[in-house]
């Protein structure tokens, strides 16, 4: 039996008729048309479907859709501002942290939750945010040093 | 050494932003009107006899749209390699997971249920899992029309199988005289390794849409792929349809590392569209996903004379690759035998290289083209053999390694090898000769191998603006090929890269390209886009040498101008010339290239293996690692890797890091943690739960070395870098444990339980002794 509720994904409000069934990604994918999120196991182990829902970062293919009602969601196309790059988007593409790209959106929402609770993480930080997103290409060597480029544009150390 | 503009800078990729913005589509992204989704029954045998299929339940069910088993679909068999296979199981299942029928439905949980109405008597048969057991006269025969099977598409070469066993390939290497080779040997080692199963890991899932037309006959198809012309080649022949008939389109693939270069999954939703008349997507789930794609486990019989001095003067090996219970990976019998040796100059081989059925899933390619596997096994026994001889393992390897002209066990001269090179250097970035301290170890490895040569071609078209279309089947599978080819094209033609455009692949409009697979794009596609590009540039130097009243031999190409040497005040720009040749001078400039390589390996002798050669691109390497080994635990904790990648040319050094990083981690997860397990045939692990692919947690930083022997036949030089740094790691890291703890480990995966179980009996062992 469906219902009807409302989601806010990227500052916008959208009504959806839901199975209780339906997960928060299946419903941002094939119900609003958001593919950016990424589906990779269906059982919360990958990391590619991350999103940020009231600050904090869910795998959305274990957030039912119907417990994401009235959240305030953040999916990948929601971050560039008026075209302009997310420094986070940013400092993947300059420091070659995106190969295949699967792992990218959920890895870049992981670690824009992790800058916007600690600006400032380490390396190990960065590391232990980030465990739960897997990536089969980069060795994770480049993506970390994105974080922390990212990390270092948006939040200048202190002189 | 010439100046490039282009190549060997680290450029940023063409695909990143898109990435980085959730706009890059993957085949699951791909929506369709009325589409329909697919689930398939497998079987829960690994070798039955069918008795009976009952679809009736399932058909009637609300919501479902069809529902196929072997009756509904041509009854051939197809295979891409070796055809020994049919769209669906026909009278026997040979694998936990063969497929038996398939359902498309209005959407998943609705084609689920339906394959759960199927219902299917099965007659249990004696299986056999273990690859040696299945050589052995009076094994269970998993194929009984055995030696009848037709060759797939995508073969090339003679090809053995014997019938009656369940031996599906057979290769033999000849050089030298190796039994006179042992006698002379002052040495003789001999041992047995054994490697494991792995997974790919690649964080997509297999996924496919297929839409047919019933007016027009014709079948699209999105899918997740390294071979877009290889699952053209197989599904046409598959479902009797002409090439024109079957378009394949390009998408964004989410990582393939050798999982993702047979076709395979395709054959449901195309065989489901066709009937329906409607598109059907079907996205294997990560547990039928772990289940479908593996590695070929292997054992490795080897037998290695040596003089006291070190020289290597005898090597005989047995190679046993497990197929699993169809020949996906019959080529690996054949795969680069002649590399199998590693990167030595041995007087006498002899090596004997088989493809064995078993009751497990069928096995696929895997990163590093089957040389991780002999690798492993050559290099340990480096490593215990030097020991052995009071040697230092360095000055071995360096004793024995390739150098220019050296002639390579089929019979090939070898040139550019970097391999003394990449040693030296890794061995003095590592420090090797020091001591690492207690329970640490250090070890130094080195490897080859080429890329596989096979057909390539492309178009470069020149824009009225003079801004250039290439046109190329080579899919980007996240190994940065549209970057780098891209390079390759903005290099030749003489303008920058942004001038250049490379769309996704369309079978249908971009022209043959053999697919991602071992390395071989730089090379043969690199190759035939180099060439595109001069016949491109040498058309618009005839229209420039037109307009410009000069000989076109007096012009150059720079930037996208076009000048004339000695006379700096007479130029003209690219843009002119395209314009001038869209409107009155010479038509469209449109440059053609076509590549094939100098692969004689269909003149291989059978029974020596002995040819002219298969690539020019051979390519070298060394790694080295420092690990820490907890004598409580058994852990292995790695605290550094080197790598040395002698590359040829390097394209795009910072793609090159990136590839180098992403094998090496790949490298050490297969080498210390990562297993498909088996119980009776059946995966035990199919989830990332427990099948634990390394996270960020275990990533080690990497001292990169790119060493560049300019290849003879590569474009600017390049051999192509993406799978090498995956080749050498087991080895490495089964020296450095037992460099840092004296536990010698001969079958991989290096777990710390192994670990532990060793030391323990090392202990026992030396406490016997006191």
């Amino acid at each position: 039996m469906k219902q009807l509720i409302s989601l806010k994904v990227n500052g916008t409000t959208h009504e959806v008729a839901v199975e209780p069934y339906w997960t928060l990604l299946n419903v941002i994918r094939d119900h609003l048309g958001l593919t950016g999120t990424k589906r990779g196991c269906d059982s919360g182990d990958c990391g590619a479907c991350t999103v940020i829902m009231n600050g904090k970062p869910v795998n959305s293919c274990l957030v039912l859709a119907v417990d994401a009602r009235d959240r305030d969601i953040l999916t990948i196309e929601g971050l560039a501002q008026d075209g302009k790059l997310h420094p986070l988007q940013e400092a993947f593409i300059e420091k070659g942290g995106i190969q295949c790209g699967y792992c990218t959106p959920g890895m870049i929402m992981m670690a824009k939750a992790l800058l916007d609770e600690n600006p400032r993480p380490t390396e190990a930080q960065v590391r232990q945010a980030i465990a739960g997103n897997l990536c089969r290409c980069t060795g994770y060597v480049k993506i970390v040093e994105a974080i922390l480029a990212a990390s270092e544009a948006m939040t200048p150390a202190k002189p | 050494m010439p100046e490039y503009k282009v190549i060997g800078r680290p450029a940023l990729r063409v695909d990143a932003a898109e990435k980085a913005t959730g706009k890059a589509v993957y085949t699951q992204d791909v929506k369709l009107p009325g589409l329909l989704y697919a689930k398939v029954l497998r079987s829960p045998y690994p070798h039955a006899r069918i008795l009976r299929v009952d679809t009736s339940v399932a058909e009637r069910m609300p919501g479902v749209k069809a529902v196929l088993t072997i009756r509904d679909v041509p009854q051939h068999r197809t295979g891409l390699m070796l055809q020994d296979h049919y769209i669906f199981a026909k009278d026997k299942v040979r694998h936990v997971g063969d497929e038996i029928a398939a359902v498309a439905a209005v959407d998943e949980e609705t084609a689920q249920k339906a394959v759960e109405a199927i219902e299917v008597d099965y007659e249990e048969l004696p299986s056999v899992f273990d690859v040696e057991e299945a050589m052995r006269e009076g094994a269970p025969v998993i194929h009984e029309d055995l030696p009848s099977y037709d060759m797939g598409p995508g073969h090339q070469y003679p090809h053995t199988m014997k019938g009656g066993t369940n031996i599906c390939g057979l290769y033999k290497l000849r050089k030298g005289d190796v039994d006179k080779g042992f006698q002379g040997a002052d040495y003789v080692f001999e041992d047995t390794f054994k490697v494991h199963t792995f997974y790919h890991g690649y964080i997509e899932p297999h996924a496919c849409t297929a839409s047919y037309d019933p007016t027009s006959g014709k079948v699209t198809v999105w899918t997740s792929t390294q071979r877009p012309f290889m699952a053209r080649a197989y599904l046409s022949k598959t479902f009797n349809l002409p090439m024109t008939k079957v378009r394949v389109v390009g998408t964004r693939v989410g990582g393939g590392f050798g999982g993702k270069t047979r076709p395979r999954h395709e054959r449901f939703p195309v065989a489901l569209s066709m009937k329906t008349g409607r598109p059907v997507n079907m996205v294997m789930t990560r547990d039928e996903d772990i289940a479908a794609y593996c590695s070929p486990a292997a054992v490795v019989k080897l037998k290695m004379g040596v003089k006291a001095d070190g020289a290597i003067v005898a090597l005989a090996m047995d190679m046993i690759w497990d197929t699993g219970g169809y020949g996906e990976s019959i080529h690996y019998s054949r795969g680069p035998i002649e590399a199998l040796p590693g990167p030595y100059d041995i007087p006498n081989v002899k090596i004997d290289s088989y493809a064995v059925y078993t009751n497990k899933m069928p096995a696929y390619s895997y990163r590093g083209r089957i040389m991780p596997q002999p690798t492993f096994a050559v290099e340990s026994a480096l490593d215990i053999i030097s020991e052995r001889l009071g040697l230092d393992p360095v000055e071995v390897r360096m004793k024995n390694l390739f150098q220019e002209g050296s002639i390579n066990a089929a019979g090939q001269a070898l040139h550019s090898v970097g391999a003394r090179d990449c040693l030296q250097k890794v061995a003095q970035a590592i420090g090797w000769g020091r001591a690492p301290g207690p329970n640490r170890g250090i070890s130094v490895v080195s490897y080859h191998k080429y890329p596989p040569t096979q057909a390539s071609s492309a178009v470069v078209r020149l824009n009225e603006d003079g801004t250039v279309q290439l046109i190329c089947g080579a899919p980007e599978i996240g190994q940065g090929t549209q970057t780098a080819l891209s390079m390759i094209c903005a290099e030749e033609l003489g303008v920058p890269l942004e001038d250049v455009s490379m769309p996704i692949y369309d079978t249908d409009h971009t022209p043959f390209e053999a697919g991602a697979i071992g390395d071989r794009i730089t090379t043969c596609a690199g190759n035939a886009i180099r060439i595109a590009a001069a016949d491109a540039r040498a058309q618009a130097l005839a229209i420039a040498a037109n307009m410009l009243k000069v000989n076109k031999e007096d012009l150059t190409v720079e930037d996208g101008r076009i000048l004339v040497r000695d006379a700096p005040e007479m130029w003209t720009t690219l843009p002119r010339v395209c314009a001038a040749a869209h409107t009155r001078l010479g038509g469209p400039i449109v440059g053609r290239g076509s590549y094939l390589g100098n692969d004689s390996m269909l003149e291989m002798d059978a029974e020596t293996g002995q040819m002219g050669g298969v690539s020019r691109s051979w390519k070298y390497g060394a790694q080295a690692a420092e690990v820490e080994v907890d004598p409580q635990t058994g852990e292995v904790k790695v605290l550094k890797v080197v790598c040395a990648q002698d590359v040829g040319k390097a394209i795009n050094p910072l793609i090159i890091e990136g590839q180098m990083d992403g094998a090496v981690l790949m490298g050490l997860g297969l080498s210390l943690w990562e297993e498909t397990a088996f119980d009776e045939g059946k995966v035990a692990n199919p989830n990332f739960m427990d099948y634990r692919l390394p996270t960020a947690m275990e990533g080690v930083s990497l001292e990169h070395i790119i060493v560049e022997h300019a290849s003879p036949d590569g474009p600017f030089g390049a051999k192509g870098a993406g799978e090498q740094s995956t080749v050498p790691t087991a080895a490495v890291m089964a020296n450095a444990i037992y460099n840092a703890v004296g536990v010698r480990i001969k079958d991989l995966p290096l777990t710390a339980e192994k670990v532990l179980s060793a030391l323990g009996q090392q202990r026992a062992q030396s406490a016997g002794r006191i």
